[in-house]
């Protein structure tokens, strides 16, 4: 579903070279849950946002549910991004002057529902989070974790191919960061493929499948699914 | 620390400039369009002689037309001047009308040129403070003899003597030998209270004269002649015995009593005139004092009064733009308030501080009002040009700009006190958190 | 669309929404009424007199001492006028259409004077006069040599013929073709008759704002009161050549008098209109500052707004909005508000005028003006805000995942 081979991203600025990701090579199928870990500065925020489109990678092959996304307009990336990808935040990223039920609803105006089908989404995905007697309230009226479940809930409504999480529970206490790292477990048992990216190694390890990077490279022996590939670290050329 | 204030006021004009300028231009904009009107009224309807202005009163006398429903006539027939004159009931008082004049310069260099006079009482002079170079008004008693006398204009007196003492000198003026007896200075109300019917924003006249020559000699008079009666028979005493129009009389009453004294003698000549078959409109008779004499006659331009109007909105335009623009600055600045405050500072001292900074971008955009107040002015007297009217007084003076200024620093810190309670009532804990 | 959304988020921003929607809403007013002022004063500036202004000037005569005999002087004068090369007409007259100052009267049917009267401007001139003026005679003729008058004192009239204008003839005598007025006779004040003998198509009165302003009737008299005031028509494009002569020839023919205040009648024109045509660049001046202070303002706030919400963008694109969606989200919102804004201003723009139609005496406001304003003010919300939506589009998508 998710198929990226040999991932380059360099950051060039007068004097310096960075390189963030280098020849990064990672598949996921359907249905996967896979964390991504390492330590801060690693590369992960960048393969996140490759991965979700929101950046563009110097060199390698992006393949997002078979269909090459490197000569995508704005306009494609921006649909496939509606359709196919549902994004969580660490911060939440919830529209502070909007109620649950309009937040929930942004992503299906994009896709030019009509206003009957919408609603019917939007309650049911509020139902599934369990706050939908809350629907009129404003995200500054909820605590975290009932913030982060309307945004799961917002990534949930289109059906996407698959979830990106950052650092989901990263702004929660431990308990709430149970209660959602559970919602995600019920939701990836309900055939949601999942990458989440987090620094938290416990929780890293209670999934299935763990990808650790270090210095832009995947660092960590293949666990459970044997489709990742290493390549061989490479000497990088600094300026 | 006023001095640490004032710092960081520029400081942060710095780090937004374009917020910071176009806030300063609004109010520059706002205030100086304000000044601008402000002053047009000011020099325009605003008391041209405040110190007695009460005690100066033009008297309206019915005289029109029964069968026609309109305003008393503005002015006065010559049988109600000089029956009035004659009564010499006022502590002081005069009639007045122009008359058009020929001078023929002593130097047969010069050719001759013609003059707008007026015609007055001796009592006008210091009944207006009218300010002398040289010489003095006439007596009274020139003014029952017709003596040839005159007192020139300053202009007259330079284009004639040169700017010279001219007192004891003779002019010829409509072909006859007058006396010159004095010589004032530069004196230009602007209107020309004493005469609102005849032009109030022409130039001052260019000599005066005992004011009973003009129908004795049967001057010419520039001025407006009114008439709603037919003139019964020909030639100037007919004219003189009509009901027409074309006399100013103001007198000058020093206190209420009497104030009202002079109109119970007018309202008891009116009656007196009402048995000989004139006044034949009920009684409507009164004394106006200059204000409400020019407010009567509507010397104010309705065009000043629209504009007053407009510049209020463009004001009100201004001044809520200002209080968005300083919103925006001042919430933007959350953070920086917030560290302020886990660093000690108290609301009160956050308050002072945004307050001089509103004062501050005030001072500012009122310094430039001020200066786009001048241009506007001089705009306007450009537009207007010294032909039609006279404008050296349409100019900022010192009271007038300490004014603009204060009004810009005083409306942007009034602007700024939402805004600065809003972002100083911000949790701090919430803008020092990353998010 | 999402109005509903974008509805209830300006609903928790009352104040910044309340801000510009009624900084829209004077500017629009301001405007409109201003518009609406200028519109008024050009159109009168603008009023043609029934004369050939372009091709006339005027010039005042007065005499000196007791020795000038004026109506020699006069008959001398007018046909070494007519001499010079260039000039077609001069004629004697004792007042100007649209000069500012001038006689009036009022004129019945009838002789009882306790009737109303119809107030109309009069003009003493002489036999040359219509042609001078070159208005045009719609109905009769002109006078002769034999029908004027002189007169040396103040007083009503003696002459026993006029010219009228159309207006004047309209309302005299309603429904009735110009033409089949001529021979009626008019009454003065005084009593005596004056039989119409011609009627022309425009003649007005020297004061632009009276209600007697298209009334007037021409008379032929000449006053000797030692002042004289001469009117000359010149051939086209030989006005400014032939002034100076007529200035330097009336000075050389007598010097027992002073020759002055030369003016041609577009000057003349100027000065009286000169309050009206100030108060229209003024008034321009304010809509310019107006526009620009509301436009700049917009731009802000919207610069700031956008801003703040930096996230939010991000995290929408993020969400699957492409970057045109972007700009359509914000300029929605800017519409909205404009809207709102214009709506309270159109209230506030009726508002006004008729207080300005009733307060200052001017015709009420055509109904166009208002939508026409409102539309203006949304298509400036729109421009002003769409350097700072395009901006908000580019917005890098980025900024969603960071954590500063």
């Amino acid at each position: 579903m998710l198929e990226m081979s040999n991932i380059s991203k360099v950051f060039r600025t007068e004097v310096v070279e960075t390189h963030a990701l280098r020849d990064f090579t990672l598949t996921v199928d359907q249905g996967e849950f896979v964390t991504i870990t390492g330590p801060s500065g690693c590369g992960k925020t960048t393969f996140l946002n490759i991965a979700g489109l929101l950046e563009n990678y110097t060199s390698g092959t992006y393949l997002l549910d078979g269909q090459d996304v490197s000569n995508l307009s704005d306009f494609q990336r921006a649909k496939l991004r509606n359709e196919k990808i549902g994004f969580i935040f660490q911060s939440f990223n919830l529209m502070p002057d909007l109620n649950l039920f309009d937040n929930i609803d942004v992503p299906l105006r994009y896709r030019g529902m009509k206003a009957g089908e919408r609603k019917e989404r939007i309650e049911h995905a509020l139902e599934s989070v369990g706050l939908a007697s809350r629907r009129k309230h404003l995200p500054a009226q909820l605590s975290g974790g009932q913030q982060q479940r309307v945004a799961i809930a917002r990534a949930l409504v289109g059906q996407p191919l698959f979830l990106l999480a950052d650092e989901p529970t990263g702004n929660l206490d431990s308990n709430t960061a149970m209660g959602v790292m559970e919602l995600l477990q019920e939701i990836n048992a309900g055939g949601t493929t999942i990458i989440m990216v987090t620094h938290d190694q416990e929780l890293a390890e209670t999934s299935k499948r763990n990808i650790h990077i270090l210095d832009g490279q995947i660092s960590n022996l293949p666990s459970v699914s044997q489709t990742a590939s290493i390549n061989p670290p490479a000497v990088s050329a600094t300026v | 620390m006023l001095l640490y204030y004032l710092r960081l006021s520029a400081l942060s004009y710095r780090r937004n400039p374009i917020l910071s300028t176009l806030m300063v231009l609004a109010v520059a904009i706002g205030v100086g369009s304000y000044m601008v009107v402000f002053t047009l009224n000011y020099v325009m309807g605003g008391d041209p002689i405040p110190y007695k202005s009460d005690q100066l009163y033009h008297v309206s006398l019915d005289t029109g037309d029964p069968n026609h429903e309109d305003d008393p006539p503005e002015q006065l027939t010559y049988l109600d001047a000089t029956a009035l004159l004659d009564a010499d009931r006022a502590f002081r008082e005069t009639a007045s009308s122009k008359f058009g004049g020929t001078i023929e310069p002593a130097n047969p260099e010069l050719r001759p040129f013609s003059i707008v006079g007026r015609g007055a009482m001796a009592d006008f002079f210091p009944m207006f403070d009218v300010p002398f170079l040289f010489g003095s008004p006439w007596d009274a008693q020139a003014d029952e003899s017709m003596d040839n006398v005159v007192v020139l204009s300053r202009e007259t007196n330079d284009r004639l003597f040169g700017g010279d003492n001219s007192v004891g000198e003779s002019i010829i003026m409509n072909g006859e030998p007058y006396q010159v007896v004095g010589v004032i200075n530069d004196w230009q109300p602007v209107p020309k209270y004493y005469d609102v019917n005849n032009g109030p924003f022409d130039s001052g006249e260019d000599a005066y004269i005992p004011w009973r020559i003009l129908p004795a000699k049967n001057y010419s008079r520039p001025g407006n002649t009114n008439c709603w009666k037919a003139i019964d028979g020909r030639g100037a005493d007919a004219f003189l015995n009509s009901e027409c129009v074309w006399i100013q009389y103001w007198v000058e009453l020093r206190d209420q009593n009497e104030a009202e004294d002079y109109l119970s003698f007018v309202n008891n000549y009116a009656l007196q005139q009402k048995e000989l078959g004139r006044f034949e409109r009920p009684l409507n008779n009164n004394l106006f004092d200059v204000q409400e004499w020019m407010v009567e006659q509507e010397v104010l331009p309705d065009e000043t009064r629209i504009l007053s109007m407009l510049a209020g909105m463009l004001m009100a335009v201004c001044l809520l733009n200002t209080i968005g623009l300083l919103l925006s600055k001042f919430l933007g600045k959350s953070g920086e308030i917030g560290v302020r405050q886990a660093l000690g500072a108290n609301k009160r001292s956050l308050f002072i501080q945004h307050m001089i900074e509103a004062g501050f971008l005030g001072m500012l955009g009122g310094l430039l009002g001020l200066g786009a107040a001048a241009v506007g002015l001089r705009g306007i007297k450009y537009l207007l040009s010294s032909d039609f009217m006279v404008t050296d007084l349409i100019q900022l003076n010192v009271p007038v700009a300490m004014y603009t200024i204060a009004l810009a620093v005083i409306a942007t810190i009034v602007a700024g006190l939402y805004p600065i309670w809003r972002a100083c009532n911000v949790n701090p804990a919430i803008h020092l958190k990353t998010q | 669309m999402e109005i509903g959304p974008i509805f209830r988020t300006l609903l928790r921003n009352k104040l910044g929404v309340l801000l510009i929607a009624i900084q829209i809403a004077f500017t629009m007013t301001v405007m409109i009424n201003a518009i609406f002022i200028i519109n008024e004063r050009t159109e009168l500036v603008n009023t043609p007199s029934g004369m050939d202004d372009a091709n006339l000037f005027h010039i005042n005569v007065i005499g000196i001492g007791d020795d000038y005999n004026e109506q020699i002087a006069i008959a001398d004068d007018l046909a070494m006028l007519n001499a010079i090369p260039g000039v077609i007409a001069a004629t004697t007259i004792n007042s100007l259409p649209v000069s500012g100052g001038g006689s009036s009267t009022g004129v019945r049917l009838e002789y009882d004077i306790s009737q109303p009267s119809v107030g109309t401007a009069i003009y003493y001139g002489d036999n040359h006069t219509i042609n001078t003026m070159d208005l045009e005679l719609i109905a009769g003729e002109g006078f002769s040599e034999l029908d004027v008058p002189y007169r040396d004192t103040n007083g009503f009239t003696n002459a026993a013929k006029t010219v009228i204008s159309r207006q004047l003839a309209e309302n005299l005598f309603p429904e009735r073709a110009p033409g089949s007025v001529i021979g009626e006779y008019m009454f003065l004040p005084a009593g005596n008759e004056i039989q119409i003998v011609g009627v022309v198509e425009e003649l007005v009165a020297p004061w632009p704002t009276s209600s007697v302003f298209h009334r007037s009737m021409l008379v032929p008299e000449i006053f000797l009161d030692g002042f004289s005031i001469y009117l000359i028509r010149t051939e086209p494009g030989q006005r400014d050549r032939v002034t100076p002569e007529v200035e330097a020839a009336l000075v050389a023919a007598n010097p027992e008098r002073v020759v002055r205040a030369l003016e041609t009648m577009d000057e003349t024109r100027a000065d009286t209109f000169r309050v009206d045509s100030s108060l229209m660049v003024i008034l321009w001046v304010i809509i310019g500052m107006l526009l620009f202070i509301t436009g700049m303002g917009i731009v802000g706030l919207a610069v700031f707004s956008i801003n703040r919400r930096r996230k939010q963008i991000g995290t929408r694109r993020a969400l699957g909005a492409s970057r045109l969606e972007i700009l359509r989200y914000f300029m929605l919102e800017n519409f909205m508000i404009s809207t709102m804004g214009v709506l309270i201003g159109a209230a506030l723009t009726i508002g006004l005028s008729i207080f300005i139609s009733t307060a200052f005496n001017m015709p009420a406001m055509a109904w166009y003006y208002t939508p026409l304003g409102m539309l203006t003010l949304v298509v400036l919300g729109q421009l002003a805000v769409f350097g700072p939506s395009n901006g908000a589009a580019k917005t890098e998508l980025a900024i969603a995942t960071r954590s500063v």
